[in-house]
């Protein structure tokens, strides 16, 4: 075997490491939670708070009625789980290779391992998040509220969508924010931006303007959002043209991601 | 030298861009606009820290990097480790490679040993079921004992630095990197991190060793490279370069009085010594030699002028300079005829009497009349070892005949 120059592209380079990625990721869960006395129940704990307060919020707070077949806190949560898969993904990622900085330049270790590792453990986070979603769906349909979202069986098919597309994402970041220490504020602001931007906390057919409408649905993350919200919880089976949409916009992502990152790779090790 | 090397470099340079204060990108707008992101691999500005280094390690065979200090040492270790790229060259590295350049780089501090003994060992390219076969091992060479389930954050540095040791000797690599490791630890530790890496030494495992302590390197290394300013100056046996690293240290200490080259070697060069080695008694090179065993002293030449004038000689003295013998091929009564092209001439010892201790040798090829074609001092290093540190430089084969002392001998 000649480990002069691995020419070998991200994705087999993950599969090589798949063993040591499953690792890490163990070891940031344990980690995360270390010392802590609930420890794990707090990846339950802290959606069920947030949901509690929404539910407080938006039910007699400010009764918001901005979509007429499920209660707006339930919308409400089923839109900001998923981005706050994302935006955490993206924000580790933009540090993850700094915070690994001694290991990439002492050890003999593939840098693309740490943006994997990040987007997997919060995607374990959001899986141990998920059933606090759907517990309070089936509530809602048991008070006859909302009916039942049989479609969630897709959801193993939506989020590996959505796996690839933030994967693509972190690669990017990761690779980009060890050259552009700016990048980490800058990504803030942007995911802010694409926060308000993205149908979350407000649905699409809200939108009155056409030409804004038209923006927000160029916007590449509105179709993975829709996809998520309608499968989880609207239990409407999306079309093929949404399937399609999300999809091309997954495999760009990560191709533009992979790309950039394998562009970068070896000068991580040195500039990091 | 039928066997491929370990480790091949060819021609490698490493060239580091400039870092601006804004990184090694000068603007923004440059990276996106005119790809400087893409091509950042063309620098011709920047640092040159390695200038076209070419080195062949064979399997087993440990090879030193010494010079002073930002002589591109860890630059070298690190593009043989796979860290790093080379900005041109090749780096070619066969089996798996393990790097000791910092030991514990990247335990978790909230993880415990265990855990992250498994993590580091994974890193260095072993399987889970490896990690888990060798947990036990690992365990029992830190010597952490209980404390092992204890979060790393707890552990005292030395503590550190055995785990992280314990964890990368046994991944039992094809190339071992090491870099200025055994500075670190108490006494004992040094001593069981030098008794693994001769294990693996004889396993077959290629090192490469970085090291200020040039008494290790000899001890260690069969070959060596001197690097200065990122450009290698002398690669050969491990003694040779650092005999020059010392003379040259010794020259820029006295103010660069013999500018250029070993004060310690000269000669008009009209025929070279190329090597000087110790063999055992069937003729293979050895570092380290049992008290009255067979021995030879083999030099290798290259003529570049032909002669018929030539005496080889050959000198051996202690480390405090007292001469322990000394001859040459005019000494001994060989009349020299023709001498060109390149061979080899070994001095022969039916039994080596010495003490044990370290010796080195001088050798010398001159004329006569003592014009010195090449004659070099210290140009190879040697120790022999014996079942009792008998003092003195002669360890006669000897024994003791008691008559009236009543005096039991030892069994053995």
């Amino acid at each position: 075997m000649k480990s002069g120059v691995p020419k070998a592209g991200v994705l087999s380079s993950l599969y090589r490491n798949r063993g040591l990625v499953a690792v890490l990721v163990a070891r940031d869960l344990k980690a995360r939670y270390r010392g802590t006395f609930l420890g794990y129940l707090w990846s339950l704990l802290n959606p069920l708070l947030l949901l509690a307060v929404y539910t407080v919020v938006f039910t007699w707070v400010i009764p918001a009625r901005v979509t007429s077949e499920v209660p707006f806190p339930l919308f409400l949560f089923a839109g900001l789980l998923p981005w706050g898969f994302v935006s955490g993904a993206l924000l580790d990622a933009a540090v993850v290779l700094a915070d690994n900085g001694p290991l990439l330049r002492k050890v003999v270790c593939p840098p693309e391992v740490f943006p994997a590792v990040t987007v997997f453990s919060h995607l374990v986070h959001h899986l141990l998040a998920l059933p606090i979603l759907l517990v309070a769906i089936a509530v809602a349909a048991g008070n006859g509220l909302v009916r039942f979202p049989w479609t969630v069986v897709l959801l193993p098919v939506v989020l590996f969508i959505w796996l690839v597309a933030v994967g693509g994402l972190a690669l990017a970041v990761a690779a980009l924010a060890v050259h552009f220490r700016d990048l980490k504020d800058l990504l803030h602001n942007l995911l802010n931006i694409f926060f308000f931007a993205t149908p979350i906390i407000y649905p699409l057919e809200m939108i009155r303007v056409p030409i804004l409408k038209r923006l927000i649905q160029a916007n590449p993350a509105t179709p993975l959002i829709l996809l998520y919200r309608d499968v989880v919880l609207l239990g409407r089976l999306p079309s093929l043209a949404a399937w399609g949409w999300a999809a091309a916009v997954a495999a760009v992502f990560w191709l533009t991601g992979s790309w950039i990152f394998s562009r970068l790779r070896e000068t991580i090790a040195e500039t990091v | 030298m039928s066997d491929p090397p370990a480790v091949r470099l060819a021609g490698v340079s490493k060239r580091y861009p400039p870092l601006t204060r804004r990184g090694r990108l000068h603007s923004l707008k440059g990276a996106l606009l005119h790809g400087d992101l893409w091509r950042v691999k063309e620098e011709h500005n920047g640092f040159l820290a390695l200038s076209k280094v070419d080195v062949e390690i064979a399997p087993g065979e440990t090879f030193a990097v010494i010079g002073p200090n930002g002589s591109g040492k860890s630059t070298l270790l690190k593009l043989v480790a796979g860290i790093l790229q080379p900005t041109s060259g090749s780096v070619e590295v066969e089996g798996r490679v393990t790097a000791l350049i910092e030991l514990g780089a990247g335990f978790h501090p909230e993880i415990s040993g265990r855990d992250n003994a498994i993590v580091n060992g994974m890193m260095l390219g072993l399987s889970r079921s490896e990690v888990m076969s060798r947990l036990d091992e690992i365990i029992e060479f830190s010597g952490i004992g209980p404390f092992i389930d204890q979060p790393v954050k707890t552990y005292s540095s030395g503590m550190y630095v055995r785990l992280g040791f314990a964890v990368a000797v046994v991944v039992e690599p094809n190339v071992l990197v090491v870099d200025e490791i055994l500075a670190v630890g108490d006494e004992a530790f040094a001593h069981r991190c030098l008794d693994r890496i001769a294990k693996l030494q004889r396993r077959g495992t290629a090192i490469l060793l970085v090291s200020h302590d040039l008494g290790l390197v000899e001890q260690l290394a069969q070959r060596a490279l001197y690097l200065k300013g990122g450009v290698p100056v002398l690669t050969g046996q491990a003694a040779a370069a650092v005999a020059r690293y010392r003379s040259d240290v010794a020259t820029d200490e006295a103010g660069g009085e013999s500018a250029g080259g070993s004060s310690r070697r000269w000669g008009n060069g009209a025929v070279t010594l190329d090597q000087v080695e110790l063999l055992d008694g069937n003729g293979r090179p050895i570092r380290l030699l049992m008290s009255g065993e067979a021995a030879g002293i083999r030099l290798s030449y290259t003529v570049r002028v032909p002669q018929d004038d030539f005496v080889f000689g050959i000198a051996v003295h202690r480390e405090d300079g007292s001469y322990v013998f000394g001859t040459n091929t005019d000494l001994d009564g060989w009349t020299p005829e023709r001498l060109a092209g390149s061979g080899q001439i070994t001095l022969e010892f039916p039994r080596l009497e010495l003490a044990p201790g370290r010796y080195l040798v001088d050798a010398a090829v001159h004329a006569r009349g003592g014009l010195a074609y090449d004659y070099a001092c210290e140009i190879m290093s040697f120790t022999v070892t014996a079942p009792v540190g008998w003092p003195g430089c002669y360890a006669a084969r000897h024994g003791w005949n008691p008559r009236g002392p009543v005096m039991t001998p030892s069994s053995e």
